[in-house]
């Protein structure tokens, strides 16, 4: 049942076994795969199918550097679906290496391994429409598939690691039937939790306190609670929840908010590769289930071991777009339709700098006198993106030249400077809004400079071509952009010290029995990958946690004594 | 145990006759309207089940009856109510019924052999849901009836099931439907079926003279899963996205023409393996009905121990890639 939370009594208190909050990826799929054990599930969501600027306003913020951080409005969705309305699609699973304890990773290691989520990752990969679980291009096209680049075999840097794309897979829509019909599920819109209410011991969550923008307010009363707000919002209600803990929940430490991760991103350098263009596959591969893929260049776990690296990959791609002198059509008419592109997609279309009008001239002499390619992608990307249910993944260009920049996508480096914090001013509910100061270290641009010293020197010593990049620029290149939009990551991180995390092994905030944290706001490092993935993954693994513990619980007598 | 077989020249009613000649105990003869069994043998009777005084000489000297009619309502509803006349007329104690799913309509959930009917779902739930009724009256006067309510029955040799919706995959008319293909398949292995059938003849007597079982293999999946593992096992790759609209064109605008081409073709007596399969709307509607069939009561009465869907997958797979093979 989907009804809207202006239709409760105010100052009524609804219960249901789990109260759920948030219905992004984390939150729909934690609250159906509960239904489906049984458990009568109340799943809050703060906005509407469709965006609105009143309740994404909710959302409003500030950073500490712009050109670091986009302000948390942006990049993600306050609506019914959380944000995977926008997302790219990009699905990987982390890799073993990410869970373990690595002396050259300050506060790195998880207190679950790999084994303790990879059963959940194909049923993740069928939440998200991303195909089978499979990762590996030898496994998924045959060995006797074209690689990446032809010839290049090294026992140190992989090229047979994919990623699958999702459609991208709206969760609003895609499982608005499931949830409209399941008999346990309750999903309510315009729900805005306001604070979590504690027990006077402050083990307990009492309830939870509801908002809608139109002036009704109610309370949630549940055996459990979930947060699955994303990975900005988390840290902002359990701080602005104090009215028994004066730091928070969960936060007598100082942890929640801290330990903030994003993403090291970029376009860097300058990849020639000998011989023809068909050695290269550079874009993506459809495999035998339909899931658009793509190769990307990895490091060698043993190899990261052995060199001290956080993990990362990095993509064949096309070289900065701002500046014309590329003479590719493709390139300049994307350039000159940024200002049509959403924020979130634009952002990365710029480089920067300031376009004269000249500039823009030069970019519409390169569309005018690029007629055919610009032709073939308009078409091309009508019919497979625009119009297509599974949408192809992004803009890829025919190679011409085999000359590559790589696309990077690297782990960043936990340190608890790097920060999400609450400010005074409130947002129209009364809720504290959120300042960003998201920092990156100079370990972060080493741990790069240093895995493509090694993709350079694999390059040449396998004599398939060369790679140069400006050392000294390296920094300037990663940060262009800032933080990768939209991978919150860490700020309620997962853990066996209290005095470093805020949730443990199974999700539950540490001082808190009945609070638990679904998102990657729980992930203690970032991993190269995508993160929509491994939230799914473990939000399914929460649910079986949750119903399995739920079976155990023993009602409190102030729980039990409420009724809807 | 002298057993007669109606409806034996369909896809079950075969199989059916296979197990039962393979058993010690039973001496099973098959009944059909049609003078050709499905793969174009002929080893049965030529019986009318609508004609009462025909199937009443028949049931003669019968101890069980297993009634796998399929056909149009009037052999399904009448065909039933016959039945049970003819049954009461002779020695004839206990009859299997084969129903279906179709019967629950358009209930969606988790769904046991108390949920109730919905008969306005379509002619053949309002068939099946009238022969049902009528084999009640039967145990009323003193019979024994045991109805089972299979799911989709499927496994080597399904064309309903598994020959067109390879077909379909092929064409590229199906394949990962997102949440029009969302449904449970509440797939059943037409041996586990069989398996069903032959526990059911052999139970013994219930006061209420009416035992109901859902059949449905447990680890049945989603359609979308389905017609995924399906495709990729017989190599109908890459499998295609079909958007909700081109599911409803196919189904709602190609699907009536190509079922009126079918029959007229058949009328003429036209081979038509050359035609598109029509995709019934009603078959489209089923992908993305969210009904779930508990089969608790059958693991646990009649003992079934479910063929894994994995080895039926494989089952079906092999079995299309042989139709393939073979042209």
């Amino acid at each position: 049942m989907i009804t809207d939370a202006n239709t409760v009594p105010r100052n009524a208190c609804l219960y249901a076994e789990v109260c759920v909050i948030g219905s992004g990826a984390a939150g729909i799929a934690l609250a159906l795969t509960l239904s489906d054990k049984g458990k009568s599930v109340l799943l809050l969501e703060a906005g509407y199918d469709r965006e609105d600027s009143r309740t994404q306003a909710l959302y409003k913020g500030e950073v500490s550097n712009e050109k670091l951080h986009s302000p948390p409005d942006k990049y993600r969705q306050r609506r019914f679906g959380g944000s995977t309305p926008i997302w790219g699609g990009r699905c990987v699973p982390f890799d073993p290496i990410d869970f373990d304890t690595r002396s050259y990773v300050p506060f790195s290691g998880w207190p679950i391994s790999y084994k303790d989520v990879s059963p959940f990752y194909p049923a993740a990969n069928v939440w998200a429409e991303a195909g089978r679980c499979q990762y590996d291009a030898d496994e998924v096209f045959g060995l006797a598939s074209v690689p990446m680049i032809r010839g290049f075999v090294s026992p140190v840097v992989y090229t047979n690691s994919l990623e699958r794309f999702s459609c991208p897979t709206n969760f609003s829509k895609r499982y608005r039937n499931r949830l409209q019909r399941a008999v346990n599920v309750r999903v309510m819109l315009g729900a805005n939790c306001t604070a979590i209410r504690l027990q006077p011991n402050g083990q307990q969550v009492q309830g939870i306190d509801v908002a809608t923008l139109s002036g009704n307010r109610f309370s949630v009363n549940a055996k459990m609670f979930a947060l699955a707000v994303g990975g900005l919002e988390t840290p902002r209600l359990l701080l602005a929840s104090r009215d028994v803990s004066a730091a928070g929940i969960g936060n007598e430490y100082d942890v929640v908010g801290r330990y903030y991760l994003c993403h090291i991103a970029g376009s860097v350098g300058l990849l020639t590769i000998k011989g023809s263009t068909n050695v290269v596959r550079h874009g993506y591969e459809v495999a035998p289930d339909g899931v658009y893929c793509r190769r990307r260049l990895s490091l060698a776990p043993s190899e990261q071991r052995r060199l001290g690296l956080a993990n990362m990959v990095a993509r064949l791609h096309f070289s900065g777009i701002a500046d014309p002198s590329h003479r590719n059509g493709v390139l300049s008419g994307l350039y000159l339709a940024k200002n049509l592109i959403s924020y979130e997609y634009g952002k990365r279309l710029d480089d920067g700098g300031t376009a004269t009008f000249a500039t823009y001239l030069r970019h519409l002499r390169n569309v005018l006198t690029d007629p055919v390619d610009t032709s073939a992608f308009l078409l091309h990307w009508l019919t497979k993106h625009t119009y297509a249910e599974r949408k192809f993944p992004s803009v890829i260009l025919r190679n011409k030249t085999n000359r590559f920049a790589l696309e990077i996508n690297g782990e960043q480096i936990p340190q608890a400077t790097s920060r999400v914090a609450l400010i005074d001013a409130t947002d129209e509910l009364g809720v504290r809004r959120l300042r960003v100061d998201w920092r990156y270290s100079p370990l972060d641009i080493d741990s790069v400079r240093r895995t493509l010293d090694v993709f350079a020197s694999e390059f040449e010593r396998c004599n398939i071509g060369s790679f140069q990049y400006n050392r000294d620029a390296l920094g300037e290149d990663l940060m262009r952009y800032g933080a990768f939009g939209g991978h919150h990551i860490g700020t309620a991180r997962m853990g066996n010290d209290v005095r470093t995390s805020v949730v443990d092994a199974n999700c539950k905030v540490h001082s808190v029995d009945n609070l638990f944290v679904a998102g990657s706001a729980v992930f203690p490092t970032s991993s190269q990958a995508n993160p929509t993935l491994t939230i799914i993954a473990l939000s399914l693994r929460l649910a079986d946690h949750m119903a399995r513990s739920l079976s155990d619980v023993v009602v409190s007598p102030t729980v039990a004594g409420l009724g809807q | 145990m002298k057993i007669l077989v109606l409806g034996a020249s369909g896809y079950l009613g075969m199989r059916l006759l296979d197990k039962l000649a393979a058993t010690d105990w039973a001496q099973a003869t098959g009944a059909a309207r049609g003078r050709r069994n499905a793969d174009g043998t002929t080893s049965h009777m030529r019986l009318d089940i609508r004609n009462l005084k025909a199937l009443t000489h028949a049931l003669n000297g019968y101890e069980c009856v297993v009634n796998c009619v399929a056909g149009d309502f009037d052999s399904i509803a009448n065909g039933a109510k016959t039945l049970v006349r003819a049954a009461l007329d002779t020695k004839c104690r206990r009859i299997v019924h084969l129903s279906t799913m179709s019967v629950y309509g358009r209930t969606e959930g988790r769904v046991s052999e108390a949920a109730l009917f919905d008969p306005q779902f379509g002619w053949y739930a309002r068939a099946k849901c009238e022969a049902e009724l009528h084999m009640t009256e039967f145990a009323r006067n003193g019979g024994e009836v045991v109805i089972l309510r299979p799911g989709c029955v499927f496994g080597s040799g399904s064309e309903l099931w598994v020959g067109r919706i390879g077909r379909w995959l092929r064409a590229g008319r199906l394949g990962e439907l997102g949440a029009a293909g969302d449904g449970w398949s509440n797939l059943v292995n037409v041996d586990d079926v069989c398996k069903a059938i032959l526990a059911a003849m052999r139970l013994p007597g219930t006061q209420s003279g009416t035992l109901v079982f859902n059949l449905v293999a447990p680890d049945s999946p989603r359609w979308n899963d389905y017609f995924l593992d399906l495709a990729l096992a017989i190599g109908a790759t890459p499998v295609r996205r079909i958007s909700a609209r081109q599911l409803k064109i196919d189904s709602l605008l190609a699907g009536p023409p190509l079922k009126v081409a079918e029959k007229l073709l058949d009328k003429f007596g036209i081979q038509h393996r050359w035609l598109p399969d029509a995709l019934p709307p009603s078959v489209a509607r089923l992908w993305a009905q969210d009904i779930r069939l508990i089969s608790q009561a059958a693991t646990d009465v009649l003992a079934l121990n479910w063929i894994r869907y994995e080895a039926s997958l494989g089952e079906c797979a092999d079995w299309l890639r042989g139709c393939m093979v073979s042209g």
